[in-house]
Order: C-alpha cells, then structure tokens, then sequence
C-alpha cells in the first residue's frame, strides 16, 4: 500500500501548530537536498505566489558542479531567506522596517521601508532583493483587442499579490516598488491554514515546513538527524532553514 | 580671470546635465539605474562618501582659524565653512537620491532605529550641518565671538566620529569580509582630513588672493601635511590588501583582486594610486614646488580625484563577490548580477551635483566676502 503523501503530514502538522499562540510556533523549514533534483519549480512557484516582479527572487536555486570528468556530481541548493534567529540584517535598517516577527518570521513593513538597501548589504546569503519597479510587460507589443498586447497583459502584472496579509497593487511608485522584498515562508498562505507555496509545489517533496516547536511534528524530526546542516553556521547567524546531505 | 569664466561655464554645463538625470530619476525611478539587488549599492552611494569626507575634514580645518587662531591661516576659517557646507549638501543629495521612497526621509529623523549605524550618522551629519551652518553665519556676524569657537570646538570631535562613523557604516557587516576590517572606522576619518586639505589646497591655489604674502607658507604647511597624511593612506592600502591576499579567505581575496586586477585595474592603479597618492607626494615634497599656486592647486585636484575613486574602490569590490559562489547562475535577470558599471542616469546626476556645488562655490566667491585674504604690508 503507498505511503500517504507527506504534504498530507505536513498539512496536520499546520494545523495542530495555528491553534497555539503566535509565540509559540516556531516555523522552520527543512530540505532534503538528496531529494531535490534542481526543477527551480518552487523558485517560479514563489515568483507566481507572491507576484514577484523582473529582478525579485526570493528562492533561486543553487547549482554546484563538484569534481573534475568523468568523476562530477552535481548539488542543487534551494535558498530562501534563512530567517535567522540572529539576523544580521534587522539592526542595520534606519527605520527598524525590518523586524522578526512573534512566529520567528523575519518580516519588513512595505509602508515603512524607505529603501535604502542596507539590509540587502548586511545579509550573508543574498537572500533579499530590491523591487526597482520593473515590468514584464514594459517594452512589449501593444496589440487591440482585449485579451493580448501589453495593456490587457500588464493587468495580470499590476494586480495585488497578498504578502503579509494585505493587498499590494502594483501602481505608481507606491509600495512594494522601491522596497527591499523577501522570503517570508508564505505567512499569508500560513495564516490560512496553507503551507508554503514551495512546499506544496516540490516535485520531489523534498521541502518541508512546520512548527519546530511541536514534538510531534515532522520537521521536529527531521532537524534531529545527524546529517543536517545550516549555512555559515559559523557567522553565529542561527538559521531557520536546515539541510539534509 | 580665465579660469573663472571656464569654471563656470563647466560649471553650468554639468548643472544641465544633472537636470537632465534629476528629471530621469524623478520620471522613471530607480529603472534607470545600473545597479542591481547583488550590486546594491553604486556610484551615489560612493560619491555621498567622499563629499561628506571632503565636509568633515573641512569642517577640522576651520578650527586652524577660530579655535587655535593660527595666523598663518587667520581669515580661511570662513571659506573652509563654506567648503563644508556645500559639499555636505553635494554628499547628502546624492544618497537622497539613492533611497527607494525618498518621500520616506523623515522616517530616520521622526522613527528611528537607534542601533542602526546608519540612523546615527543621518542624525549626526544633520547636526553637523546646523552646527556649521550657524558657524557660518556667525562668521559674518560675530567673528570673534565665543560662541563661534564653541561651536567649531564642538565639531571637530563630531567630524572625525561621524567620519569613523561612515567607516563602521560598512564595517559592521560580518557578511562583507572586505568591509569588515577594524580598520575602516580607523582609516575614513584620516580619508577624510585629507579630503579636507585637499579641497583646500585646490581652493586656495587656484582662487586666493595672490597678494596675500602668507599664500606660499599656506600652501606649503597644506602640502606637507598632504604628503604625510597620503603616506599613511597608502600605508592602510597596503596593511588591508596585503594581509587580506596573505589570509587567503576567498571572499576577501576575491574583493581585493577585483580591486588590482580587475576590468577597472587602471582605476586603482593610475587613478588612485599614481595621481592621487605618488603623484602629490613627489611634487609636494618639494617645497619650491609646494609653494606655487598652480602647482598646489591642482596636486589638489589629484588627491581628491584619488580619493573619489578610493571610495568607488570601497564600496563596488565588495558587492561584486557572490555571498554563494552559485548565486552567479542561479538566477538569470540583469538586476541579478554580479557586475556594475553606472548608468547615463547615475553619471547625469553625480556630474550634475558636482557642478551645483561648483556653481554654489563660484557664486560664493563672488557674493560673499569668502577670501579674507591680507594684504602685504608695506
């Protein structure tokens, strides 16, 4: 008999975790990297989730070529924001945008944001990006007609995503054009009782996501194995994203 | 004189041209910038540290004349002011420019994080404006007031902290080996004493008063303590890349080869190295030579053309090194890589900003009783 998805798991594991206190979940995330096979699936799941614009990834994925022919093996790495217990890059913000949050998340407040990108200089894994209020659309054909040309597809473009729990339109200079953007394990989608859009999307089911804080859960588990890592552990960085080799 | 009227028209020229990458700023945003979200940080970024170098080291030799009442440079105090002034303005408006919500400005002043260092020198470089601002003014007023030499007191120490303050700016940050050096807030108020004498020397050789009996002493006590302080400059070059190859970190090796032997090796090596450090020190040594106007003025020139380039030299090196080497490939977009050269937009405006400060200078001069030259006695 198959074994039930693992999501299925993860999915319970959610639940169990939003009917505590916001300050007693701790969210981690953990991959398996001898399960991931570089597809980049979750990085454009992540683009289209949270709507992201030219020049804004919050989770590419790393690929490492080791060993010289014939004797090569390749690594993939998928890196969202680490969501470092110690983060390097909330006491530099001028305007305190950038915070952790109760549940562990590290969070930046879009309207407070002056973009000053020194956040972006102090974090050691490039995992925040900077939205220059670029379009896909700019620069396309115009067409008539009211289903393709750059007008009717730039509505797709220009429309809300959900980050954080609210609307953020695309329009203008307004927010979140001119502010440093990121991971942030999908809380709106969380909140609602849905994992990470990452998760949910790995073909491997190599990612997985919960609340570390839960005995039972399966990324408690998972972070207990001997051959788990954290990178630039050595920075003192504390990160909430674990590894397995 | 000629060389006023070609300084204005250049002068003007480049003010049209910053108009012009105003107008592109303010129209299309940060799109048409060159740098990225990996090189986050440009030529603004770069250019705010030099011309609030050149201020705070202005800002100290203004106490040469109020506060120690040196003769040898009674009457300069006010110019050094005014230097400090404009190229404080010339600092902040660049990195103005470079906020993503530039609106939001008032948010550092009214809701700020203290322990963000870079909160701590917008709130100190805003009261070393209002203290030289007032200074200035009283130099009109009361120049021999008590007032004024407090006030000048007061800044000299707020200078050179603010200056170690831009140094630890980039300090600080454990994830940029190349910046996070001990010896950044050690070296930037030192960067920026030499600045200050640089502009100086600059000013008065090409606009003091020829007549003035003391200008070949000036100049010459100017030029040695440029000599001195360009030895040291280049002492702190060769102590930080030096023991950064001998270390063999890779991200640090990888940020400081960039620097000598990278597409923009010529930079280092002809711009800040020859011009700005050997250059000045072979010609300011010689005193025949340190005396003469021209050839102070523009040794001027060349130190502070070394420097701009030092700070470019600080700041791009170490954004160009991937925090993880695959990041290169990971992700294909033109804001995501690991190279920089600024755009038309970020030349129009820093040539722009530039030529303002110029243009603020040159109209000083001709409005405002800045050269108190004496005349020589008969």
């Amino acid at each position: 008999m198959a074994e039930p998805d693992i999501i299925l798991r993860l999915q319970d594991d959610l639940k169990r975790a939003l009917q505590k206190p916001v300050q007693e979940r701790r969210w981690v995330m953990v991959i398996d990297l001898r399960k991931c096979v570089g597809c980049s699936a979750c990085t454009i799941a992540c683009i289209a989730e949270n709507k992201l614009p030219p020049g804004v990834v919050y989770r590419p994925v790393l690929d490492e070529e080791f060993g010289t022919y014939p004797n090569v093996t390749r690594r993939f790495i998928p890196r969202p924001c680490m969501q470092c217990d110690r983060p390097l890059c909330t006491p530099v913000c001028p305007v305190g945008a950038t915070y952790k949050g109760p549940e562990g998340v590290v969070e930046i407040n879009y309207e407070q944001c002056i973009g000053c990108r020194y956040c972006i200089t102090a974090c050691p894994y490039a995992a925040r990006t900077f939205d220059f209020g670029d379009y896909y659309t700019r620069g396309t054909a115009e067409m008539a007609g009211v289903v393709v040309g750059q007008t009717q597809a730039s509505v797709y473009e220009r429309a809300a995503n959900f980050e954080y729990g609210n609307p953020w339109p695309r329009r203008g200079d307004a927010s979140p054009i001119g502010n440093v953007r990121k991971c942030h394990f999908c809380l709106h989608r969380v909140h609602a009782g849905m994992l990470p859009s990452c998760v949910t999307t790995c073909i491997g089911r190599a990612t997985y996501f919960g609340d570390a804080n839960d005995p039972d859960s399966l990324v408690s588990d998972l972070i207990a194995l001997p051959g788990v890592i954290r990178l630039k552990e050595d920075l003192g960085t504390n990160p909430r994203v674990y590894y397995i080799f | 004189m000629i060389l006023k009227r070609v300084l204005y028209i250049v002068s003007i020229l480049a003010t049209l041209v910053g108009l012009y990458g105003i107008f592109l700023r303010f129209t299309a945003g940060h799109q048409g910038a060159a740098y990225g979200s990996y090189v986050v940080w440009g030529l603004w970024v770069a250019m705010y540290l030099f011309y609030v170098g050149i201020a705070a080291g202005a800002v100290i030799l203004a106490s040469l004349d109020y506060v120690f009442h040196l003769p040898l440079f009674k009457g300069t105090g006010r110019l050094s002011l005014a230097l400090a002034l404009i190229t404080l303005a010339a600092g902040l408006l660049h990195i103005w420019l470079d906020l993503g919500h530039l609106e939001r400005i008032w948010k550092v002043y009214l809701q700020p994080n203290p322990y963000s260092v870079m909160a701590q020198i917008v709130f100190g470089y805003t009261v070393l404006g209002i203290i030289v601002l007032v200074s200035f003014y009283l130099t009109f007023r009361r120049p021999e007031g008590a007032l004024l030499r407090w006030l000048v007191i007061i800044s000299i120490p707020l200078a050179l902290f603010l200056s170690g303050g831009v140094g630890a700016l980039l300090g600080v940050q454990a994830a940029r080996l190349f910046w996070h050096v001990g010896l950044f807030p050690a070296q930037f108020p030192v960067f920026s004493l030499a600045s200050g004498i640089a502009v100086m020397l600059l000013v008065l050789g090409f606009f003091w008063d020829r007549r003035d009996p003391r200008l070949p002493q000036m100049l010459l006590v100017l030029g040695i303590a440029s000599v001195i302080l360009q030895v040291i400059k280049l002492y702190f070059v060769w102590a930080d890349y030096s023991q950064s190859l001998y270390g063999g970190v890779p991200q640090n090796v990888e940020a400081v080869e960039e620097v000598l032997f990278g597409p923009y090796w010529w930079a280092f090596w002809f711009g800040q190295i020859l011009i700005g450090g050997l250059l000045p020190i072979a010609v300011l040594s010689q005193p025949r030579l340190a005396r003469h106007p021209l050839w102070a003025g523009w040794m001027g020139a060349a130190i502070l053309l070394g420097f701009a380039i030092a700070r470019a030299n600080i700041v791009f090196p170490a954004l160009t090194v991937p925090e993880l080497k695959a990041l290169v490939t990971a992700f294909s977009d033109p804001r995501l890589e690991y190279r920089y050269f600024p755009s038309l937009m970020e030349w129009a405006v820093s040539i722009g900003i530039t030529g303002a400060a110029g243009l603020a200078f040159l109209l000083g001069l001709r409005w405002l009783p800045l050269i108190q030259a004496e005349e020589a006695k008969a």
